[in-house]
């Protein structure tokens, strides 16, 4: 694996920006159908409250992630840089079509766990700070 | 970034540059008419109100925070506190952008009517004021194309003839004129998927608290969250409208204006 330091472009950014708001949909969707689970025999949400929340909170920083980044985006959209790794794009895609797949929240709140950390070592720009996040990502989705 | 004092220094240079451009057109005055190609260019001209949605956008993206926040959880408040400050800016550099393609065109429909004009003077000071521009963190396309812009503006405006002069600005503005509607294009874009997270955050909340409320005890509360979320469904479903507004209205002016450059006569 390789995550070389390339510069980021406006479009990579972006592209990236949607692809983390993709996997907040995706966890929003996830979340929203657990709520509506009913505990056998009570009008409670299948899902704590808590749990519910923690969830949410995750999606929220996954979202400001993508806010910080589309930020960035338009900030360069007057110049033309370097492109971002295409791997970072494929380990989160896959990690979007596992938060559609996860039925655990235990796991899904790891998952989306490790996702931020990745979108937190991207907001960072240091290449080399990238590496752990993607592998640790990359083992958690191989191993679902 | 950038110190209080610079920024003091170029919103007061930017304020000049406006406020040199406006005298500039009420020198100029009239618009007569005097070939049907510089009746287009007036026509073209008079839409630059047009870009004015974009304007609104920009001042709404600038203020996501302000919206956001009774949504927030402490620790996404903390983060979102962070993005705020990059966010505002960067806005500020944003909307100067469209103040100076409204300048452009306005000073194109203002060198379009028909009388003389002669304004050596004003003008000199645009083009010493925007050299301090690269400094501000706006990047260099963008600097460039706006201080290129701005120059030839002084020049237009200090040519001898009228026509001359008119399609002399849009041959030589071409250029910036493209590059910076063109970042616009490309700033609208990343509003519209900010504002989308904006909205799932703030609706998301909502959606996520309603149903961990008690039926009978939290009524009241209850009727309360359902109405303001169908207002706030409402407020950005408005947004969205106005986001295709604002593109439509950027496609128009681009394409008026790429179709004027492109019947321009052979110099």
């Amino acid at each position: 694996m390789s995550i070389e330091p390339h510069s980021n472009t406006q479009r990579d950014l972006e592209t990236l920006a949607d692809s983390l708001s993709a996997s907040a949909d995706g966890l929003h969707a996830r979340l929203m159908r657990a709520i509506r689970q009913k505990m056998p025999g009570t009008s409670d949400p299948a899902i704590s409250r808590a749990a519910a929340q923690a969830l949410f909170a995750n999606e929220v920083a996954l979202r400001q992630h993508a806010l910080g980044l589309y930020l960035e985006a338009a900030r360069l959209a007057a110049v033309g840089l370097g492109g971002l790794q295409k791997q970072l794009l494929d380990v989160t895609a896959q990690a979007q079509e596992k938060i559609r797949k996860i039925d655990q929240i235990k796991d899904l709140i790891a998952l989306t766990g490790e996702l931020l950390s990745l979108a937190a070592a991207v907001a960072t720009g240091a290449p080399e700070k990238l590496v752990a996040p993607y592998e640790k990502l990359k083992a958690r989705v191989e191993s679902m | 970034m950038i110190s209080p004092r610079l920024t003091w220094l170029h919103l007061s240079i930017h304020a000049l540059l406006i406020g040199c451009l406006l005298a500039v057109f009420a020198m100029l005055g009239g618009c007569a008419s005097s070939t049907p190609r510089m009746a287009d260019v007036r026509a073209f001209a008079a839409d630059a109100p047009k870009l004015n949605a974009y304007h609104e956008l920009t001042e709404r993206y600038r203020s996501a925070y302000e919206r956001q926040q009774p949504y927030l959880a402490p620790a996404a408040d903390l983060r979102e506190r962070a993005l705020d400050a990059s966010r505002k800016q960067a806005s500020d550099d944003f909307r100067r952008i469209d103040d100076v393609v409204q300048a452009y065109l306005q000073a194109l429909g203002a060198l379009a009517g028909d009388r003389r004009y002669d304004l050596r003077d004003p003008l000199k000071v645009v083009g010493t004021g925007i050299k301090a521009w690269p400094d501000t963190g706006l990047e260099d396309r963008h600097v460039n194309a706006f201080t290129g812009l701005t120059r030839l503006l002084s020049r237009a405006v200090t040519a001898p003839m009228q026509e001359r002069a008119v399609n002399d600005l849009m041959r030589d503005a071409s250029a910036p004129v493209q590059q910076l509607l063109d970042a616009m294009r490309k700033l609208l874009r990343l509003y519209d998927r900010s504002n989308d997270n904006e909205q799932r955050i703030v609706l998301g909340m909502l959606e996520m608290e309603i149903p961990y409320l008690d039926a009978d005890r939290d009524r009241l509360l209850i009727a309360l969250a359902k109405s303001h979320l169908q207002e706030k469904t409402a407020e950005y479903r408005l947004i969205g409208l106005r986001h295709t507004l604002a593109r439509k209205n950027l496609d128009l002016i681009e394409q008026r204006h790429r179709a004027l450059v492109e019947s321009l006569p052979q110099p």
